[in-house]
């Protein structure tokens, strides 16, 4: 059965936007790798997994106890098809997905990612995604389209993707019901066959 | 088309022969997701384990005769408030009015039936130009252009999504 997750990052608008789209991504933070997630990173999920900021455009609500943390690490994050921990220097930061559909729908798949509060701002989850969009395609021969849903009011998860080549297909209308609210979802997606942003920088 | 020969309703065993005459039309099945039915049997058998115990499977009946169907099918767990909808009928009676007045009825009968719904979604294949002025005049709106979205019939094809809410109002 497919998982699905949808997390996304929320950037505050009022942080000084024009700049952060100009300014090059700090040395500091350019170390990313994406690898497989293990028990023993639970202590690094539980830093983004209890931050209200964090969980505010997902549809998981804030985790409250290692336990249930490790319970998902278990259950949906080491059997998952497609779900990497974005790293800086070897430490898991986040978290960033690839859930295909069943049946004859497995030339589409969902991009979901999510991000520690104090990551944010720095092009990481641009990056990550970059990587993905640049690999998953070769990975996956069958799959021709990405696609990723992001609520209306968050537009710095909207720009990852803009950066990254996806294309913008709509606003699906009451598409999340998520703690009781529905919310409108922007569509977009990335083609097999589209140009890919290189990142490899 | 006169509205009140229009109705929709459960199918029942009764409805097998009328069912296989629209049913093992290629014309109608090319945009479905099921494949045309080819006998008799066949169709009984379709009627019995797929059409009946469905969730929402209504027949679309002229004079209670069944030349059509509306499937509404709501998504599992978390997605429950979102439903999908899909339609047909019989070629000889496309171009009448009769799937949107067969679709009106649907739409306020299924809300009431489920009060956690809240969005109806359809999504359509381009060059299926009939389909979307049914969702058209039904009322649904139009809200993007999804690039090879999904499989039918041995290819991967564009479609347009288009949507219906609670709190939309039947025209």
């Amino acid at each position: 059965k497919s998982i699905n997750f949808q997390p996304y990052i929320f950037e505050p608008v009022f942080v000084k936007q024009k700049q952060m789209e100009h300014k090059e991504v700090d040395d500091e933070f350019s170390d990313i790798t994406l690898r497989l997630f293990d028990l023993s990173d639970i202590d690094d999920f539980m830093e983004w997994a209890t931050d209200d900021q964090v969980s505010r455009f997902c549809s998981w609500e804030t985790y409250t106890s290692k336990e249930a943390a490790t319970n998902h690490i278990v259950d949906v994050v080491i059997p998952h098809p497609w779900y990497r921990a974005i790293c800086l220097k070897d430490r898991a930061i986040g978290a960033i997905s690839v859930t295909p559909n069943e049946g004859n729908d497995i030339c589409r798949a969902e991009l979901g990612y999510v991000l520690g509060s104090k990551y944010w701002g720095k092009g990481i989850v641009s990056r990550a995604v970059q990587m993905v969009a640049s690999t998953v395609f070769i990975e996956w021969p069958h799959l021709e389209r990405l696609e990723a849903l992001v609520d209306v009011n968050n537009p710095g998860s909207q720009r990852v993707l803009e950066k990254a080549g996806f294309q913008r297909e709509g606003v699906l209308r009451k598409y999340f019901l998520q703690k009781g609210k529905s919310r409108d979802a922007v569509i977009f997606s990335l083609l097999s066959t589209d140009p890919k942003v290189n990142s490899f920088m | 088309m006169d509205s009140s020969r229009i109705s929709i309703r459960p199918f029942r065993l009764s409805d097998a022969n009328d069912f296989f005459s629209w049913a093992k039309d290629d014309r109608l099945t090319q945009y479905l997701r099921w494949n045309t039915i080819t006998s008799r049997e066949e169709a009984l058998k379709y009627l019995k384990d797929v059409a009946i115990p469905h969730p929402w499977r209504r027949s679309i009946c002229l004079d209670d005769h069944s030349i059509g169907y509306i499937s509404i099918r709501p998504e599992s767990g978390d997605d429950q408030h979102r439903a999908h909808v899909g339609y047909g009928v019989g070629v000889e009676y496309w171009g009448q009015g009769i799937v949107t007045m067969a679709l009106k009825m649907a739409i306020s009968s299924v809300f009431k039936e489920f009060s956690y719904l809240v969005r109806l979604e359809a999504l359509v294949e381009e060059e299926n130009k009939g389909s979307q002025r049914v969702l058209e005049k039904a009322g649904f709106q139009k809200e993007g252009f999804l690039r090879k979205y999904g499989f039918n019939k041995g290819e991967i094809r564009d479609m347009y999504i288009y949507s219906f809410l609670s709190t939309d109002k039947i025209v």
